[in-house]
Formats: structure tokens, C-alpha cells, sequence
């Protein structure tokens, strides 16, 4: 009962190499943030890992099958998969907004029924977000509006996460906020894999880290071990050095 | 008033509405309708061009009608994928114009240059619309198709809903959003060629009547585009009452829909309500 990914390598058509031999694993109850330089090839991985990309070489598993041969609805059952950013068409209610999520489970011609409202707003309370049931997700602050898609994501059941850089944007509060609520979510089962440029958001919301630098990961294992200055300094190429100054991650 | 003409207007409304919200769902775009993306001056060509080609069979003048609403629709998305200008709401507004300017002018130049004999009814009856020749025999021809795009658009008015996120997010959802925004198109475009072949390009309704929706029923295609439906079909049934009594003789359709649809449009867009989209 995994995510598993092997050996990974993907070509862009253009012919560059952007992922070269990734392996990690991912299972319920853990987190794992990946980190690395603009083009390292983080938002690839996440890519490949939930079935948007083909790799040219290794392969993606979820559960022991190839994530390309799931059926597409019954695997937006099992793993959700949440873009850096999206464009919102109309003011919708934050409620119908959530409800989207439960497209994997109503058939095609079929609309959602009570059962459903009731997932969705389980979701929204899971991330105590009920207040804002009724109101338009466009009137929501960036840190309101990321926790609502992140309630999408749970309305659809998913034991894995896959979030690109959830936390830029996000002032330091919210960030705090969104981290919390990741790792209540980690703690009740759910595996979680995200992007992210923040160590220390990164380190307070994933047990586990990894480096990609250039196509290739330079480092995995537990986030204490891997967010040092050493190996940040080996993936973004410049000296990195503790600072005294207030974090709203410090434990 | 006679009875087909009050059910053609009821069902032409709720076509050109429920079709405007379903276009301006699945583009995640309030400012798009068959009117704007070519779909009904598309589907006039193709009637006009059924005409003067000699084909009396309304089937044959439906089918023409769908082929070339359809081929306006393509067009116009092509040209917003090739435009270098704007952000993907106005691209698709200006394509739209284009391919509906064009598509105009070519039935106008049918309708001068092949029918000195006037086989085809009146250009103002194709560039304004009309109901005053809708009998029993013309509302049968066009209500099959019209009442199975009605139904088809409102089993779909969810998907319609997870549509109008972006393509990477609603396809995060398992969601097939090319094919699905195909199956809602066709079926949207069918009941507009369907009534367009009998009634004329009648504008603003598919525009302006979804606005309206969205802002008394809520932004969702569960409600919008039911609502949008009903609404469509209330305010032709009033047009046309008011096209048939404000002269002695009777006005083009389109023009009453024209005055208070561009006159509705302006007060919803001004107003508070107004859907946020960019």
C-alpha cells in the first residue's frame, strides 16, 4: 500500500532531460516535501507521480499497479492531485466549490446527491472551514481560498496528496495554518507529497524531505537531516546559514 | 396568438438560454453565447445555404445548419488559440466576433448574389430572427433536436460545472475536459442550429439570460443552467408578445430581445452581483 517511484526519468518532447532516475516512496501516514532549484524538476516528479506525465524510463506505482493503467476517475479516487494555482471561472459557493471534488465518485450523467454535500462538508470541517460554507469562494483570502482546495482535494477521498508548492503566496499565518492543517491530515493517514521553496515551512509540515537539484535527487531522508545548510547549499548553490530571525515555524 | 408560434418561442428561449449557460460553463466565460462564438450566424448559413441549394427537406436545412454552426464554432477556437492578444476570455470574445462577421456577410452575399428570386425568406428575418412563420409543421421539424439538446444539457449541467475549472484541475478530478467540453458543445450547438434554421439568429438571449441566472439562482450549473432554461423561455415568449404589439406591423424578434437584453447586459455587468471573472 504505497506510492512508489522507480527509477524515474522524463524527457521533455524538446529532448531535455528534466527528471533523471528518481526513486522514493511514499505511504499513509507520512510526508515528504520536495525541494530544489526553479526547473530542478520538482513540479515533474509531481507530475509523473500523479499520472499527468509518462515517464520515458522507471515507472510510477500506486498500490503495485502502474499509475497509467488506472482508469482516471478511480484514481482521483485514491490520489489527489492539487495545481500551484487556478483560475477561479465564477463566484462560486464555497460548498459547490468543494462539492467539485466529489466528480470521481457521480457517474457522468448522474448530479451529486446528499451524500455527497455531507463528504464535502466533512472536508470543509476537517480544515475548519465551515463558516465559510456559503460564501463565494472568490471573496476568500489566498490563505482561505488554498485551505478550500485543499477541502476539494479530501471531498474526494484521496489517501494521497499531491500538492504543487501549496504555501507560496501565503503570508506567514496562513502558511502556519495550512501547515497545521497538512499535518493533522498526515497524523489521521493520509500521505502527503508537496512542492515547496520553504525550508522551514517544508520541515514543520513533512517528516521527510528531498532535494532535487538539476533532474536529480541529492538527498531524502528525515526533513531534520536533509534541510541543513550542507545539502541546501549542494542543491541551490549558494551558502545557506542559520538566521536568528523569527520564524512562525519554530518549534 | 397561435399556439405553435407561443410553444416555438418557449422552446427557441430555452434553447438560446440554456445553451448560453452551458457555453459560458464549460469556457469558465460570462461573455461568450452561440451569438458570440459564431454558432448561430453559423447555422444561419447553413439553412440559407440549404435553401438555395434546393434541399425542401427541413431535415436536410437542420443538418446543413448543425454542420455549419459547427464549423463556426471550430473556427472561432482555432483563431483564440492563434490570437496573441488578450487573456483567454477576451481572445475568445474577438475570435468569436470575427468568425461571426464573416459568417454574416457570406449569408448576406448567398441571399444577394443566389436568390434573385427570392427562395430564401428576407435577410432581416435571418440577421433579426422572426416566429411569424412558425406553424405546427416547422415547430415539429426543429423540437426533436431542440428537446434532446434541452435534456442532454441538463443531465450535464454538473460536469458542465467541473468543466469551467481549469483543464489541469478539473482533469485532477478525473474529469476528460476536451471530450466532455466536446459532448457539451455538440449538444448546445445542435438545439441552437435546430431553432436557428426556423426562427433566424435571434441575439442577446444566450448573452444576457445566463447572467441573469447566475445572479438569481447561484453561480452553479446545477441552477444556472435550469434556470437559464426557463428564464430564456419567458423572456422570447415576452419579446415576441412585444414584437407583434409595439407597431402596427411586426418587428424583427430580434429587436426587442436586442433592447432589453443590451440594456439588462449593461445593468448586470455594472451592478454588484456581477460575476468575477477575468
Amino acid at each position: 500500500m504505497s506510492l512508489e517511484l522507480r527509477a524515474l526519468s522524463f524527457r521533455w518532447p524538446e529532448g531535455a532531460l528534466a527528471l533523471e532516475g528518481a526513486t522514493l516512496n511514499l505511504e499513509p501516514g507520512r510526508a515528504l516535501a520536495l525541494l530544489g532549484p526553479n526547473g530542478a524538476g520538482k513540479s515533474t516528479l509531481l507530475g509523473l507521480a500523479s499520472g499527468r506525465l509518462k515517464p520515458c524510463a522507471g515507472e510510477a506505482l500506486l498500490e503495485g499497479r502502474p499509475i497509467a493503467a488506472w482508469d482516471r476517475r478511480a484514481l482521483a479516487r485514491r490520489l489527489a492531485y492539487l495545481p500551484q494555482a487556478e483560475r477561479l471561472p465564477f463566484n462560486y459557493y464555497v460548498l459547490d466549490f468543494v462539492l467539485l471534488g466529489r466528480a470521481p465518485h457521480v457517474p457522468a450523467l448522474s448530479q451529486p446527491g446528499p451524500g455527497d454535500v455531507e463528504r464535502a462538508r466533512a472536508a470543509l470541517a476537517e480544515l475548519g472551514l465551515s463558516a465559510l460554507e456559503a460564501r463565494p469562494v472568490t471573496e476568500l483570502s489566498g490563505g482561505e481560498l488554498q485551505l478550500a482546495r485543499l477541502a476539494r482535494c479530501l471531498a474526494q477521498e484521496a489517501d494521497y496528496l499531491l500538492l504543487d508548492e501549496p504555501s507560496t503566496m501565503l503570508d506567514p499565518a496562513n502558511a502556519r495554518r495550512l501547515a497545521e492543517a497538512l499535518r493533522r491530515l498526515v497524523a489521521g493517514g493520509r500521505a502527503l507529497l508537496f512542492t515547496s521553496h520553504d525550508a522551514a515551512f517544508s520541515a514543520y509540515a513533512a517528516g521527510e524531505a528531498a532535494l532535487l537539484k538539476a533532474g536529480s535527487l541529492v538527498a531524502l531522508g528525515p526533513s531534520r537531516a536533509v534541510l541543513v545548510p550542507d545539502l541546501l547549499e549542494t542543491a541551490f548553490g549558494l551558502p545557506f546559514k542559520p538566521t536568528s530571525l523569527p520564524s512562525a515555524f519554530a518549534e | 396568438m397561435r399556439l405553435p408560434r407561443a410553444l416555438g418561442a418557449l422552446l427557441l428561449g430555452a434553447v438560446l438560454g440554456g445553451a448560453g449557460s452551458a457555453f459560458q460553463t464549460v469556457f469558465g466565460n460570462p461573455l461568450v453565447e452561440p451569438g458570440f462564438l459564431g454558432v448561430s450566424q453559423g447555422a444561419a448559413l447553413g439553412a440559407a445555404l440549404a435553401l438555395v441549394l434546393g434541399a425542401g427537406d427541413p431535415n436536410l436545412v437542420a443538418v446543413s445548419a448543425f454542420a455549419l454552426a459547427l464549423l463556426s464554432l471550430r473556427a472561432t477556437l482555432l483563431l483564440a488559440k492563434a490570437f496573441r492578444f488578450g487573456g483567454q476570455v477576451l481572445r475568445l470574445v474577438l475570435s468569436g466576433i470575427a468568425v461571426s462577421a464573416f459568417a454574416s456577410a457570406l449569408l448576406a452575399f448567398v441571399k444577394y448574389a443566389a436568390d434573385p428570386l427570392s427562395e430564401l425568406p428576407d435577410i432581416t428575418f435571418w440577421t433579426m430572427g422572426g416566429l411569424s412563420s412558425m406553424g405546427w409543421g416547422r415547430l415539429a421539424a426543429a423540437a426533436p433536436v431542440a428537446l434532446a439538446s434541452l435534456a442532454a444539457l441538463f443531465l450535464l449541467r454538473w460536469r458542465a460545472t467541473i468543466l469551467s475549472l481549469d483543464d489541469e484541475a478539473s482533469r485532477a478530478l478525473g474529469a476528460r475536459p476536451e471530450l466532455e467540453r466536446g459532448a457539451v458543445i455538440v449538444a448546445a450547438t445542435a438545439g441552437v442550429a435546430a431553432m436557428t434554421a426556423v426562427s433566424g439568429i435571434v441575439s442577446w438571449v444566450g448573452l444576457v439570460v445566463p447572467q441573469a441566472a447566475r445572479a438569481l439562482a447561484g453561480p452553479d450549473g446545477r441552477s444556472s443552467i435550469p434556470a437559464s432554461m426557463a428564464l430564456g423561455a419567458g423572456f422570447v415568449l415576452l419579446c415576441d408578445g412585444l414584437s407583434r404589439s409595439l407597431l402596427p406591423g411586426e418587428l424583427p424578434l430580434g429587436v426587442p430581445t436586442s433592447l432589453l437584453g443590451a440594456l439588462a447586459f449593461a445593468l448586470i455587468l455594472a451592478g454588484r452581483r456581477a460575476a468575477v471573472a477575468r
